[in-house]
C-alpha cells in the first residue's frame, strides 16, 4: 500500500471504511452522541462516567471467601469484551471462581456445574440490555476442579470470529468459536490445559508468522491441599512469598488448531516468579513483540523478543525489575502503552499499599525510568491498593487516562492495619501532557473490585469500563462523552495475524499497541481507540506485524474505520 | 565477794580460751577459703560458720560467712550472717555491698536499696530503683555506670528499661494533671502514631494545634501522620508550617522537599532539599533525596554527586545500596552500560549481604 493516499482511494480500493457491522450501529451512535452531548452540556463538571448494572448483567462473581482463608478466594476474576457474534455490539464475558469448602476435601470439587458457579456470556442487544447465552453458547459445562481467574481473548484460527481462553486455578480452557453463536473446547486437542494456578493470559504473535501464540501467567505453585495459614489467631490470605514462585507458559500456535509449548526452547521458562499480569509491545522498535510480566513481591520481567523464538529476559537491565529505590514491587495488573505521546510504550503496574502504582517511562534505547512521581501517582497511590488497568483516552482529547480498580487484597486488612481499607473505590485520572490528575470516576463507592476491561459499549466513541467485583455483580461505567472527536480503528490482517494484534498504529501524534491483553486476568475491546480533540481529520499510519506500512491520510473524525492489511507491501 | 573471786579465778583461763580460739577460728577461715578457691561452697560455708561461732564478734568473719552462703545461692541465710557482721562493725562495706546483693536477689529491692546506697554500688542500685519506682534515680545511677561501662549489654538494657519507665512516668503525669493540654494531645498523637493508628493521631495533633497552633515540632509529626498514609499534599501543608515555624530546621526542610518529590514538584523539592542539605549536611536521607530531584530536573552531574556522597557515608547499609541502584540508572539513561553493569553489581552485593545478614 503505498503511503499518503486519500481516505475515499483507500475505501474504494481494498480497505471496508466501514464495517457492515458498525453500520448497523450506526443510529445507535447517533442517538448516543446526542445523549452525551445533552449529558455534558447539563453539567460540565459531571463525572466521566455514569455507573449501572445494566438490565440482565447480573451475574455474581462467586469467590467463595472461607475461614480457611484459601488464596485463590481473593484473586478472581476476569471480564472480557468481545463481539463473539460479529453484531458490532461488543459482549461481556465474565469468569467466575466457585464454590470453596473449609476445608477442601481432595480432589478439589468447586461444584462448577451449579449455574452459580458457571463463567457468563452475556450477548449485547440493540437497547444496551444484555442476555445470558452461557448455556446456548455452549460455555456451561466446566470441570468441577476448575476455579475461575482470567480471560484472554483472540482469534487464534484467524477465521474471523473471537476465541476465547479461560485460565483457572486447575486446567485452562480454550473454547474455539464455532462462528454460529456457539463455542467448542478445544482445549485437549489444542494442548494448552497448563495446570497448577494460572492467571492472566494474552494472544500475542511473537514469531511474526500470522498467527496467534499464546502466553500464560502462573501465580504460585500451590494448591488446596498445601495451602498455609498465615496471621497467627486471625487468619488472613498469606502473601505469595509463602510459596514457592513457578513459570509462565508460552505456546506457539502450529496453525493447524494445535499449540506447542516452547516455555523452555523460548527461554520464557527459565525465568520464576508469582506472575498476575501480562501486557505485550515493542519496546525498543525491533519489530517484534515484546512480553512484559506483572509479579507480585518479586523483580518483574520483561522478556525481550530476540526475533529467533527466542527470549531474553531484560528486567533488570531494562529498568523495570525494580521502583527507583531498587525495591520489590507488588506486581498485579500491567499495561503497556504510550502515556507521553513520545511513541515508545510505557509500563505501568498496579501495587498495593505504601507502594505507587508505578510508571515505568520508555527512554527510548531500551531503558525504562521510574517516573510515578513525574506523571503524578505519588498523589494517586500509595495508600490503594490496584488491580485491573487501562491507558484510554476517556475524555478524547488525545492523551490517554488511567482508570484503575482498587481494593486490598486481605479481606480483614483493618484488623491488621487500622489505616487501610479492604473496599476501595476505583481511581481515575485524566491525563494532562503526561501528568495524571485524579478525576470523579462516576462512583466513590468502596467495593472489592478485581478485574476491568475497555471498550466502547454503546459505539458512541467514548470509552466504557466494565470492572469485576468479589461476591458482586459487575459495575458496567459507562462515559457520559462530551464534545472531543474520535476515531476507531478495527484492525483486519491479511498477511499479520487477523486481529492485527502487534500492529503499531499512530494517530495524530498518538501511538496504541494493538493488543486485547493487559489490565488484570482481562481482555479489552481490540479496537483501538483515538481521541482527536477538536480535530475533524486524522492521519494514521500502521506498522503490520508483517512489516507491512500503511499510512491513511485525512481521515474523517467520529467513526469506526475498518483497516484491512494491504495482502502486498 | 563470792563473785568477784570467782572473776578472779576465771580470768586467766578465759584469756588463755580467746587465744586458743583465735587461733582455732584462723585454722577455720583458712580451711574455708582452701574450700572456696576449690569452689566447695558447703564445706566453706561449714569452716566459716566454725570460725564465727568461735569469734563472734568478728564482724568479718561473719561477711566471709554471708558472701559463702551466697555463692551457694542461699541468700536467705546469707542475710542473717551479713546482718550480724554489721552488727559488729556498721561501717563494715563489704557486709554492705554483699547484703544490697543478697536482698536485690530475693527481690527484697527496698531492703537492698540502704546497703548499696552506702557503698555507692550504682549499677545494682540502679537495677533496684527500678523495682521499687525510683525510675528517675534509677536513671542517673545507671547512666553513670554505663559512662564506666558502655558495653555492657546487661547494664544497657536496665538503663533503657528505666528510661522508658520514667518517660512513661512522666506521660502519665502529665496526662493526668493537664488532660486538655497541647502537649497532652501530642503524647497521644505519638501513641497513637506508634501504633499506626494514623486517624486517631491526626486526631490528637489536631487539637494540639488548636490549642497551640505556633508550638515547634507539631505541624512536623502531624506531616510525618499524613506523610505515612500517602496523603502528601495534606503532608506538605504542615511541613510547610513547621517550615515558616523552623526556618532553621534541616528536618523540617527535608520531609517537605521529601513530600514535593512524591508530589512530582522535583524543583520545588529540589530548593528544599538544599536548603536542608546546608542546614544539617552529610544527612544521607537527604542526600539521597537530593539526587532523585536532582535526576528528575535533569541535573545528572548533581545527582551522580549526591548519591556517591551517601554511598561514601552510609557505605554498605540499604540506602548505600539504593545509591547504587539509582546511579546504575543514571548510567543507563546515559547509555553508558558498563558504569550501570559495576553499580548493579554493587547493588546486589550489598542486597545479599542484607538478607543473609537479616532475620530468617
Amino acid at each position: 500500500m503505498p503511503f499518503g493516499r486519500s481516505q475515499k482511494e483507500l475505501g474504494l480500493k481494498n480497505v471496508g471504511v466501514l464495517h457492515r457491522a458498525f453500520l448497523k450501529v450506526a443510529s445507535l451512535i447517533v442517538h448516543a452522541t446526542v445523549i452525551a452531548a445533552f449529558c455534558l452540556s447539563s453539567s460540565s463538571a459531571q463525572s466521566v462516567f455514569t455507573v449501572s448494572q445494566p438490565n440482565g448483567l447480573d451475574c455474581i462473581l462467586q469467590n467463595s471467601p472461607t475461614s480457611l482463608k484459601y488464596l485463590i478466594e481473593t484473586m478472581p476474576g476476569g471480564v472480557a469484551l468481545l463481539d463473539y457474534n460479529n453484531d458490532g455490539l461488543l459482549d461481556i464475558f465474565l469468569v467466575n471462581g466457585g464454590r470453596v469448602t473449609a476445608p477442601m476435601a481432595q480432589p478439589d470439587d468447586f461444584d462448577r456445574r451449579n449455574p452459580k458457579y458457571w463463567n457468563r456470556l452475556y450477548r449485547q442487544n440493540r437497547d444496551g440490555t444484555f442476555t445470558d447465552v452461557t448455556e446456548q453458547a455452549g460455555l456451561s459445562k466446566i470441570a468441577d476442579s476448575n476455579y475461575g481467574m482470567g480471560v484472554a481473548i483472540g482469534d487464534y484460527d484467524n477465521d474471523g470470529y473471537p476465541d476465547i481462553y479461560v485460565t483457572n486455578y486447575g486446567k485452562n480452557v480454550l473454547y474455539h468459536n464455532n462462528g454460529n453463536g456457539t463455542f467448542t473446547d478445544v482445549t485437549e486437542k489444542a494442548g494448552v490445559a497448563a495446570g497448577g494456578w494460572s492467571a492472566s493470559a494474552g494472544f500475542v504473535d511473537y514469531d511474526n508468522d500470522g498467527k496467534l501464540d499464546l502466553f500464560v501467567t502462573r501465580y504460585l505453585d500451590w494448591d488446596t491441599a498445601h495451602s498455609k495459614s498465615c496471621g497467627g489467631e486471625i487468619r488472613m490470605y498469606c502473601p505469595p512469598g509463602e510459596f514457592p514462585p513457578v513459570s509462565n507458559i508460552l505456546y506457539h500456535n502450529r496453525g493447524d488448531g494445535t499449540f506447542e509449548d516452547v516455555s523452555v526452547s523460548s527461554g520464557i521458562a527459565a525465568k520464576k516468579g508469582h506472575a498476575l499480569g501480562v501486557a505485550f509491545a515493542d519496546y525498543d522498535g525491533d519489530g517484534f513483540t515484546d512480553i512484559f510480566v506483572a509479579n507480585d513481591v518479586v523483580e518483574q520481567f520483561l522478556f525481550h523478543n530476540n526475533g529467533n523464538g527466542t527470549f531474553t529476559e531484560k528486567g533488570l537491565d531494562a529498568g523495570v525489575a525494580l521502583n527507583d529505590d531498587g525495591k520489590k514491587i507488588s506486581g498485579m495488573g500491567v499495561v503497556f502503552q504510550d502515556y507521553d505521546n513520545d511513541g515508545l510504550p510505557d509500563i505501568i503496574v498496579t501495587e498495593l499499599p505504601h507502594q505507587l502504582h508505578i510508571v515505568f517511562h520508555n527512554d527510548g534505547h531500551g531503558v525504562f525510568s521510574d517516573q510515578s512521581t513525574e506523571a503524578g501517582f505519588g498523589l494517586l497511590s500509595g495508600a490503594t491498593s490496584g488491580w485491573g488497568v487501562g491507558l484510554e483516552d476517556f475524555d478524547n482529547d488525545g492523551w490517554k487516562d488511567i482508570f484503575i480498580t482498587q481494593s486490598h487484597v486481605i479481606d480483614n486488612v483493618e484488623t491488621f492495619d487500622s489505616s487501610l481499607r479492604y473496599l476501595e473505590p476505583p481511581l481515575l485520572a485524566i491525563n494532562k501532557h503526561g501528568h495524571f490528575e485524579r478525576a470523579d470516576a462516576g462512583s466513590d463507592t468502596p467495593v472489592a473490585a478485581r478485574g476491568a476491561a475497555f471498550g466502547d459499549l454503546n459505539n458512541d466513541g467514548w470509552m466504557d469500563v466494565v470492572t469485576t467485583r468479589l461476591g458482586a455483580p459487575s459495575q458496567v461505567f459507562m462515559n457520559r462523552g462530551g464534545k472531543q472527536r474520535w476515531l476507531v480503528l478495527a484492525l483486519r490482517g491479511t498477511r499479520s495475524n487477523r486481529d492485527g494484534y502487534g500492529a503499531r498504529v499512530r494517530v495524530n501524534g498518538q501511538t496504541r499497541f494493538a493488543t486485547a491483553a493487559g489490565s488484570y486476568l482481562s481482555s479489552n475491546d481490540k479496537r483501538l481507540h483515538f481521541g482527536l480533540g477538536m480535530a475533524e481529520t486524522a492521519n494514521v499510519e500502521i506498522l503490520w506485524p508483517s512489516g507491512i506500512h500503511q499510512t491513511l491520510n485525512a481521515v474523517h473524525c467520529d467513526q469506526f474505520l475498518e483497516v484491512k492489511e494491504p495482502e502486498h507491501p | 565477794m563470792t563473785r568477784a573471786l570467782l572473776l578472779l579465778w576465771l580470768l586467766p583461763s578465759a584469756v588463755s580460751a580467746q587465744s586458743n580460739d583465735a587461733s582455732e577460728a584462723a585454722q577455720h577461715v583458712q580451711a574455708g577459703i582452701a574450700a572456696e578457691e576449690a569452689h566447695q561452697y558447703e564445706t566453706a560455708v561449714a569452716e566459716f560458720r566454725k570460725a564465727s561461732d568461735l569469734q563472734p564478734a568478728d564482724a568479718t568473719g561473719f561477711a566471709r560467712l554471708g558472701r559463702a552462703y551466697m555463692e551457694q545461692h542461699e541468700y536467705g541465710q546469707a542475710v542473717v550472717a551479713l546482718q550480724r557482721a554489721l552488727q559488729q562493725d556498721p561501717e563494715l562495706e563489704i557486709a554492705h555491698r554483699l547484703s544490697g546483693y543478697a536482698y536485690l536477689a530475693q527481690g527484697y529491692a527496698l531492703d537492698a536499696i540502704p546497703h548499696l546506697e552506702k557503698v555507692h554500688e550504682l549499677r545494682a542500685l540502679g537495677i533496684a530503683q527500678i523495682q521499687t519506682g525510683q525510675v528517675a534515680e534509677a536513671v542517673v545511677n545507671l547512666q553513670a555506670e554505663v559512662k564506666k561501662t558502655p558495653n555492657d549489654p546487661d547494664l544497657l538494657y536496665y538503663l533503657s528499661q528505666a528510661s522508658e519507665m520514667l518517660a512513661q512516668q512522666t506521660r502519665t503525669s502529665l496526662l493526668g494533671s493537664f488532660p486538655e493540654s497541647e502537649r497532652t494531645h501530642q503524647v497521644q498523637g505519638q501513641n497513637f502514631y506508634a501504633l499506626h493508628k494514623l486517624s486517631a493521631a491526626e486526631t490528637e495533633y489536631q487539637q494540639a494545634l488548636a490549642v497551640r497552633p505556633d508550638l515547634p515540632g507539631l505541624h512536623l509529626e502531624l506531616g510525618q501522620v499524613y506523610a505515612e498514609g500517602a496523603q502528601w499534599l495534606k503532608a506538605d501543608e504542615q511541613y510547610r508550617a513547621e517550615v515558616a515555624l523552623q526556618p532553621g530546621s534541616g528536618e523540617a526542610a527535608y520531609r517537605l522537599g521529601d513530600a514535593l518529590l512524591h508530589e512530582g514538584k522535583a524543583e520545588k523539592a529540589l530548593q528544599e532539599l538544599q536548603r536542608s542539605d546546608r542546614l544539617r549536611p552529610d544527612m544521607s536521607e537527604t542526600l539521597y533525596s537530593l539526587g532523585k530531584a536532582y535526576f528528575a530536573v535533569g541535573d545528572a552531574k548533581a545527582a551522580e554527586t549526591a548519591w556517591a556522597r551517601v554511598i561514601a557515608i552510609e557505605r554498605e547499609s540499604p540506602l548505600a545500596a539504593q545509591a547504587h541502584f539509582s546511579l546504575a540508572g543514571l548510567y543507563r539513561k546515559r547509555g553508558n552500560a558498563d558504569k550501570a553493569t559495576s553499580e548493579m553489581q554493587e547493588f546486589h552485593k550489598l542486597q545479599e549481604r542484607s538478607s543473609s545478614s537479616g532475620p530468617h
